[in-house]
């Protein structure tokens, strides 16, 4: 078994990447498979990603030591703002994801794909499954700017490859250099209305926000043919206003006439090259899983151990096709394993301190301004 | 356990809403039913402190007054006392912190506050006390007198147990009528102290409230905020503003933010026979309150060149604190607490590749956290919960650029040095905004009188009434006897 291992130091990129290919392609996998093809991927990124090596070196756990993916260290993801976590040289790169950098002081973290043919296998083949639900092709309207106008952005890549391989050519971006182009999206939900064929709005959470302000401006409502639905993400980040998730769904399901059960939230991340979803948002906080090359745990942040099912604590995900950076991720997220997958409870950013000594967050923001 | 917050007189218990929080830590449960006026209560409360303030509390000589709080401290301070007895049982639960801690930190602040201590607070802010009672003759000539505020509104925040009394008793020593709106982490001790005082003396126990309102509750906020003269707040400078916002233009707002305090290591302290009992000394104000309180240390600079390297005393305080987490084990913490100290030691390794120069000490699983960078580097926040950061410097004089910038967070700084240096830096200090000077293994613990962020807490609260010379002069033209 070490032997074997140990191949794995030698592997080239194309070996990991047909395998990871394969392993996605296999429709599912038993613990003991994952566990197998994780410690495969973090002998990979121990060989060839020096900052994950010293990181992990420090943490004690090596190829070496690692019988389990539990085990495998996971990285804040705080790292990825400080440090280029890239097997291979980033200059190399295919693409570069970065965050939009509203959470840390305008410092964006990177993921560094020396090839985009991992992410896209296991965007489509989870979108489908998830969103498209034995279709072949919606009709979509994107509320999101497109890949010209963020080339740098993972969910302007996602929503042209939903666009470009699950959409009709009726699909089409309505967010231009002016923003949300409200007479064409208008027309666009007409045309839709009338055509009795299900329709598709995907973007970020905060254009929803955009649009439903805009629709209840204008005192339209739309009633989409059935088999329509939402695809949002992302929150509000603060270019819209804050809405509760259920004031949020309800009002979506009112202006559009797509039930909440079919307004789907998809939970991703630059960090990441899988995306969850959950399977409606009927009752919030709805569940949400991903396919079978990743993992979810939800752990105590200062020891790295699981906790119990049930218990609230910090998510950390273990994804094998973000295969050049780091697989495993410890969030910034509260959540809590439930059957069937995890609930998200919102950010952790960091207490404030409970007496009256002052707390990092509260410093960077009075140091920002 | 059931245990009820607040002091409401003239309001029956059974008249009042109550609220029901649940604590639990150390095994076991308290839950804590907290009042929750109507806005006509809250009115009704606020005028029946105004006017028994004014038949009573301020008719009363100061050094009564100082008597009464001397005999309510007594009783907290005597173990056998069954108010003492409940809050060693209780706030353990309340706020997490262990009973040892509880118990000695109790001890130790609540002596600051007996008759001679109290005494010499009065004299810190007042040349002579009296001046609380009757006009005094003043230096310039003619007569000056002190009146406290008719409703002083205190709005405390955090959970380190006590720390409301600070400015409860400073308000009673100027005869304020008094409302105290108590935290949710720590709503008791206010309370528990106001109700011993009604019982040693009933009558002043009329001159003062603690309510509580939940945060957010515009509508209480706004009813407190117009009653009050005077408004001592606590908390994040983002929770200041907001109510900085709703007080009117005439009401004094007196607000104490968040802070950072740090300590200053001179070589001279470090020989092999001095640093071992210092560390012992850090790590104690590390761990009493783990780190909540403004006053705690959140970063050490020490000076290279000692025997003792400041990598070497890095371990050493790293090797004290692992004492103290068998001695005094640090308290439970809530997800986004360890997110916090989870978030900053991580950052600290992350940094610690980017070359030498930067060692973070111990397991990540630790329940605390030193790290030790040799390259300057300037004053920030820790992640609180038993974490430091110890940085070398060249000079303790170079420390000073690297708090300066934080002004508006400065307040308490540990300094172990000579007395030459020891004056030396401290002028440099209070130059850059530090307010207070202290020895290491005393940081949690202000001596009495201290003036918290360099205020004279208790001139702060008063206005001044002047008889001028003229004034007195002139009657003379009208007295009686006058030829």
């Amino acid at each position: 078994m070490r032997a074997w291992r140990k191949a794995w130091l030698d592997v080239t990129e194309a070996q990991i990447i047909a395998a990871l290919l394969g392993f996605i392609d296999r429709g599912e996998a038993s613990e003991a498979a994952f566990e197998e093809m994780a410690l495969a991927v973090f002998a990979y990124q121990f060989a060839h990603n020096q900052p994950y090596r010293r990181f992990a070196i420090q943490r004690g756990r090596t190829p070496l030591t690692v019988r389990r993916w539990r085990d495998i260290p996971a990285v804040p993801i705080t790292a990825f703002k400080d440090l280029t976590l890239s097997c291979t040289p980033p200059e190399e790169a295919q693409a570069v994801f970065m965050t939009s950098g509203t959470t840390q002081g305008g410092i964006r973290g990177k993921s560094h794909h020396p090839t985009l043919a991992v992410w896209d296998r296991s965007m489509l083949v989870n979108f489908r499954n998830r969103f498209m639900q034995q279709r072949e092709r919606i009709a979509m309207g994107i509320l999101f700017p497109d890949e010209a106008a963020l080339p740098n952005s993972s969910l302007a890549h996602y929503l042209a490859l939903a666009k470009r391989e699950c959409g009709t050519s009726d699909s089409a971006g309505f967010i231009g250099p002016d923003g949300l182009d409200i007479p064409r999206l208008i027309a666009a939900l007409e045309r839709a209305e009338a055509s009795g064929e299900p329709y598709a709005l995907l973007g970020a959470s905060f254009s929803f926000v955009h649009l439903l302000d805009a629709l209840a401006a204008a005192g339209r409502r739309f009633a989409l043919p059935e088999g329509s639905r939402i695809l949002d993400t992302g929150g509000f980040k603060g270019q819209s206003r804050e809405m509760g998730a259920d004031a949020f769904y309800d009002a979506l399901s009112v202006a559009l006439g797509v039930p909440r059960a079919a307004c789907i939230n998809m939970y991703g991340m630059t960090e990441l090259s899988t995306q969850f979803y959950d399977d409606g948002n009927a009752i919030y906080p709805p569940v949400k899983s991903g396919p079978h090359w990743i993992r979810s745990r939800v752990v105590d942040p200062v020891t790295g151990h699981d906790l119990p099912e049930g218990a609230t604590g910090v998510l950390l995900h273990h994804d094998l096709a973000h295969f050049n950076c780091v697989s495993a991720i410890l969030t910034e997220d509260a959540g809590i394993i439930v059957e069937g997958g995890f609930k998200l409870l919102g950010r952790v950013d960091g207490a404030d301190s409970k007496g009256c000594s002052l707390a990092v967050a509260a410093f960077l923001k009075a140091a920002r301004g | 356990m059931i245990e009820r917050a607040g002091h409401l007189p003239g309001l029956a218990a059974a008249e009042v809403a109550w609220l029901q929080l649940d604590f639990a830590a150390w095994g076991e449960s308290v839950q804590v039913s907290m009042p929750v006026l109507t806005e006509e209560q809250a009115r009704a409360l606020a005028a029946h402190i105004r006017e028994n303030a004014r038949a009573y509390l301020k008719t009363l000589p100061v050094a009564q007054i100082v008597t009464t709080i001397d005999k309510a401290i007594a009783r907290l301070l005597d173990r056998d006392d069954p108010w003492r007895r409940k809050a060693e049982a209780i706030l353990p639960i309340v706020t997490g912190y262990d009973r040892e801690t509880v118990r000695l930190g109790l001890s130790g602040y609540l002596r600051t506050f007996r008759a001679p201590q109290l005494q010499r607070f009065l004299a810190e802010d007042f040349v002579n006390p009296g001046i609380l009672d009757v006009f005094q003759p003043a230096m310039k000539g003619g007569f000056s007198r002190a009146h406290g505020p008719e409703l002083l509104l205190h709005i405390w925040a955090g959970n380190v147990p006590g720390l409301s009394l600070w400015s409860l008793i400073s308000g009673l020593l100027v005869k304020a009528g008094t409302v105290g709106k108590v935290a949710s982490g720590e709503p008791l001790l206010a309370g528990w102290f106001s109700q011993i005082l009604a019982e040693i003396d009933p009558k002043l126990g009329e001159c003062l409230a603690i309510v509580w309102w939940k945060g957010g509750d515009t509508e209480s906020d706004e009813v407190w905020l117009n009653e009050a003269d005077t408004i001592v707040a606590y908390g994040g400078n983002e929770a200041l503003a907001a109510i900085r916002e709703r007080v009117p233009v005439t009401t004094r707002f007196l607000p104490h933010g968040h802070k950072i305090g740090f300590g200053l290591v001179s070589r001279a302290a470090l020989d092999t026979r001095k640093a071992g009992p210092l560390t012992r000394l850090v790590a104690h104000d590390v761990m009493r309150y783990e780190q909540q309180g403004c006053y705690s240390p959140q970063m050490l600079f020490v000076e290279r060149g000692g025997k003792v390297s400041p990598r070497e005393f890095a371990e050493l305080v790293s090797g004290e604190l692992a004492r103290f987490a068998r001695t005094h084990p640090r308290r439970a913490l809530s997800v986004a607490e360890a997110a916090g100290v989870a978030a900053w030691r991580a950052a600290e390794e992350m940094r610690a590749f980017d070359g030498g120069g930067r060692a973070v000490l111990g397991d990540a699983g630790d329940p605390w956290s030193v790290v030790c960078v040799e390259a300057s580097e300037a004053l920030a926040p820790s992640g609180l919960n038993r974490t430091l950061k110890i940085v070398a410097v060249d000079s303790l004089d170079a420390v000073v650029p690297l708090v300066a910038p934080f002004r508006a967070f400065l307040q308490s700084a540990a300094v172990a040095a000579a007395p030459e240096e020891l004056f030396r830096v401290a002028a440099l200090l209070g130059e850059a905004g530090v307010t207070r000077i202290c020895a290491f293994g005393r940081m949690t613990a202000p001596e009495a009188g201290w003036h918290n962020d360099g205020r004279f807490n208790l001139l702060d609260l008063v206005t001044i009434t002047e008889i001028e010379q003229a004034a007195e002069l002139a009657a003379e033209g009208f007295a009686a006897y006058v030829d």
